[in-house]
Parts: structure tokens; sequence; C-alpha cells
């Protein structure tokens, strides 16, 4: 009904979150960085591919939602808003079980896709000291 | 249906990205958003089948219709990153 609607939401809270991460990350200075570290990649740019999955996923959602008629061009833009009370309270239990459960999936698959490339990186410094 | 449809799309940019010879195109990108798209609909599967509805729909022809949009809207997304990387890149060599 609008499950995506969860993942949007997360999609901007992560945006905002980069935003500041990159910020502070502009200010480190480079010297200080340590040399040894083997993950290099910065965390803005690890918060940057959790965001576009998040979109990515919601955008594609959100047309099949349009394409359902859950979602429309005009107010109240969710047609479960016009249906009543019990329609509403339907929504927000989906989006409560479904849309938490596609936003914990994606910042799952996130999280071990994170998990292997550290352990892929320690095994790869791992090989060249041998 | 159109779990599939986005579950093909990820696997196909997944394997154009490990295999692919063209970095510059980013098809990590297409992976990830078609990935993103078919786990949510995982979701969505799944919570249809502890409802008592068939973790697969196919209704012809509102899947079909919705096949399409995940196909071309999943493409639109990916291109619309693309072009945006070309553009800072573009800004940033000025």
């Amino acid at each position: 009904m609008a499950c995506f609607t969860v993942t949007t939401v997360a999609a901007i809270g992560v945006g905002v979150a980069r935003h500041i991460v990159r910020h502070n990350e502009k200010k480190v200075d480079p010297t200080k960085v340590d040399p040894i570290k083997l993950d290099t990649l910065p965390v803005s740019k690890k918060l940057g591919m959790l965001e576009l999955g998040l979109w990515g996923g919601s955008f594609i959602l959100a047309g099949e939602h349009v394409i359902h008629g859950e979602v429309t061009f005009t107010f109240p833009w969710l047609t479960a808003v016009s249906e009543g009370p019990d329609a509403v309270k339907e929504m927000l239990f989906e989006m409560g079980t479904v849309g938490v459960g596609m936003l914990a999936i994606i910042v799952g698959i996130w999280g071990i896709g994170l998990l292997v490339r550290k352990l892929l990186l320690k095994r790869k410094a791992k090989l060249a000291k041998e | 249906m159109y779990f599939l449809v986005a579950l093909l799309g990820a696997l196909t940019f997944l394997a154009l990205w490990l295999f692919g010879k063209k970095k510059e195109l980013h098809f990590e990108y297409g992976a990830i958003i078609f990935g993103a798209a078919a786990a949510m609909w995982f979701i969505d599967c799944v919570a249809s089948a502890i409802g008592g509805e068939p973790f697969l729909s196919f209704e012809i022809p509102t899947d079909l219709w919705i096949s399409l949009w995940t196909l071309v809207g999943g493409l639109f997304f990916y291109g619309a990153i693309l072009l945006g990387k070309y553009l800072i890149e573009k800004k940033q060599a000025k």
C-alpha cells in the first residue's frame, strides 16, 4: 500500500548523513591518515551505495504502486488515506511490517557487502605478506 | 513476476560488472538498483505468502506493465545517475 515510503524516508536520512560525513571527511588532513589502513574507501562512499540502493528500490516500487492504483498524482497521494481510517490502519500496519522488512533487507545486504569487502581486503593483505 | 524481472536485471548487471570491460559505465550501480528492487519485492512476496496469497503472481496485464516499468524505470534511474556522475566529473575537470 505504501511500504516504499519507509525506504524513501530512510534514503533521505542516509542522504543527509552522507552529506555530513563527506563534509567532515574534507576537513581531515590527508597526511594524518593511517597509510597501513586496509580499507581506503571513504565512509561517505559506503553510505552512497546504501543511499543508491534505497533510492533505486523506492523509485521502482513507487512505479509499481502507481500502476496498482495505490498511489495517485493528486492529494492525498495515497489511495488508502481517502478510503477511511480502516484502510489507513491497514496501510500503517503494512508500512511497519513489510516496509521495515524491506529496509532491514537492504541494510542487511549492504552490511554483508561491506563485511565481504573487508574480509577480501584482509585476505589480499595476508597473501601479499606471505 | 516483476520480482523475477528485477532479479534478472540485477544478475545481468552483476555479470557485466564482474566480467565486463567497460568499467566507466559503472555497472555496479545498475546491479545495486535492480538488486534493491528485487530484495524489496522478495519481502513483499514473503508477506504475500504469509497472508495466504501465492508467492509469485502472474496477473496479466498488470504484472506485464509493472515488469516493463521495472526495466524502463531501473534503466532510467541508472542512466540519470551516470549522467549526474559524468556532469560532476566534467565540472571538476574544469
